[in-house]
């Protein structure tokens, strides 16, 4: 037996099968014992089913009940669509905190760094003007931090 | 991290709390300073002090060519922002000091009340500047400054 013909004889069983079509199966029901066989076993199994089918009857027609459902679910949609705004607070909070304390920072450090004099960008160059003698060198050691002016002035202990 | 209101109101009272402190600590300070009068010989005097360590290894690193300093006179200098001080370091020689901008020194060197020289540049703390020149019996003279904060 083919599926087609297995198929074919559950429409039969379930009583979708009208006129001609029903005739003819049940032909060939009754000179195929094994498609007998199947067909005494679908409905047993039908018969063995109906008392666990649950017997729900919906209020309105068929053609008004799926609607509502559908109108429903996107109501309960749209309801749920403002729900993005807390989510969005929350993340910008968690942005703003860490921009704000980097901010202030900033401006510590600015505040402080122009109390100091850090952010002077002008470096005044050294400057000596000899006034008593012109023979006057300086040499410096970078690594020593030191700067040595020698004069020729001859100065007394 | 989230923060309740609480936090906020706590995080805005810590900044504000912050900002008099930063204004004290940024705040422009008195500068001090030691200045030295330095002899230097090659020969030996054992009436003299010797110059702190400190200085006598920043003076041999300079070109110079005498094996002994000795320490003549001492004195400290304290100067405010924008302020000038002057100190006397013998009978004959004194220095003035001027705060030009809080980063940079003039340095004016007076002999026998007449200038001898002047020097603007910055010294910062443990920097050395040294002011010399030749002195009688192939000795010199050495006008050590430095600053201590």
């Amino acid at each position: 037996m083919t599926e087609d013909q297995q198929l074919q004889l559950q429409a039969f069983s379930d009583g979708e099968l009208k006129g001609r079509g029903a005739r003819e199966v049940a032909a060939w029901v009754a000179r195929d014992p094994e498609a007998a066989a199947l067909l005494k076993e679908l409905r047993n199994t039908r018969e063995a089913l109906k008392g666990f089918a649950p017997q729900s009857k919906v209020p309105v027609s068929r053609e008004l009940y799926w609607p509502g459902i559908e109108r429903r679910i996107r109501t309960v949609e749209r309801e749920r669509a403002p729900s993005r705004s807390p989510e969005f607070l929350s993340m910008l909070r968690r942005l703003l905190m860490p921009a704000s304390a980097l901010a202030a920072l900033l401006l510590i450090v600015t505040i402080a760094g122009l109390q100091s004099g850090l952010f002077q960008s002008a470096h005044k160059a050294d400057t000596e003007t000899a006034m008593a003698d012109s023979g006057t060198f300086t040499y410096q050691d970078y690594a020593s931090g030191t700067t040595l002016v020698w004069v020729g002035y001859p100065a007394e202990r | 991290m989230r923060l309740n209101f609480r936090g906020w109101c706590g995080f805005v009272a810590a900044f504000c709390l912050l900002i008099p402190f930063t204004l004290l600590a940024g705040a422009p300070k008195e500068s001090r300073f030691e200045a030295f009068l330095v002899w230097a010989t090659n020969g030996d005097d054992a009436a003299r002090k010797p110059v702190t360590p400190e200085i006598r290894k920043k003076l041999k690193d300079l070109p110079l060519k005498w094996k002994n300093y000795f320490e003549i006179n001492r004195t400290g200098l304290s100067l405010p922002p924008g302020g000038t001080q002057r100190a006397a370091l013998s009978k004959k020689c004194s220095l003035e000091l001027t705060d030009v901008d809080g980063k940079h020194l003039e340095i004016a060197l007076i002999g026998k009340g007449e200038p001898v020289l002047k020097r603007t540049q910055s010294l910062s703390r443990g920097e050395l500047l040294v002011l010399g020149g030749n002195a009688p019996d192939e000795t010199g003279w050495l006008v050590v400054l430095k600053r201590i904060e």
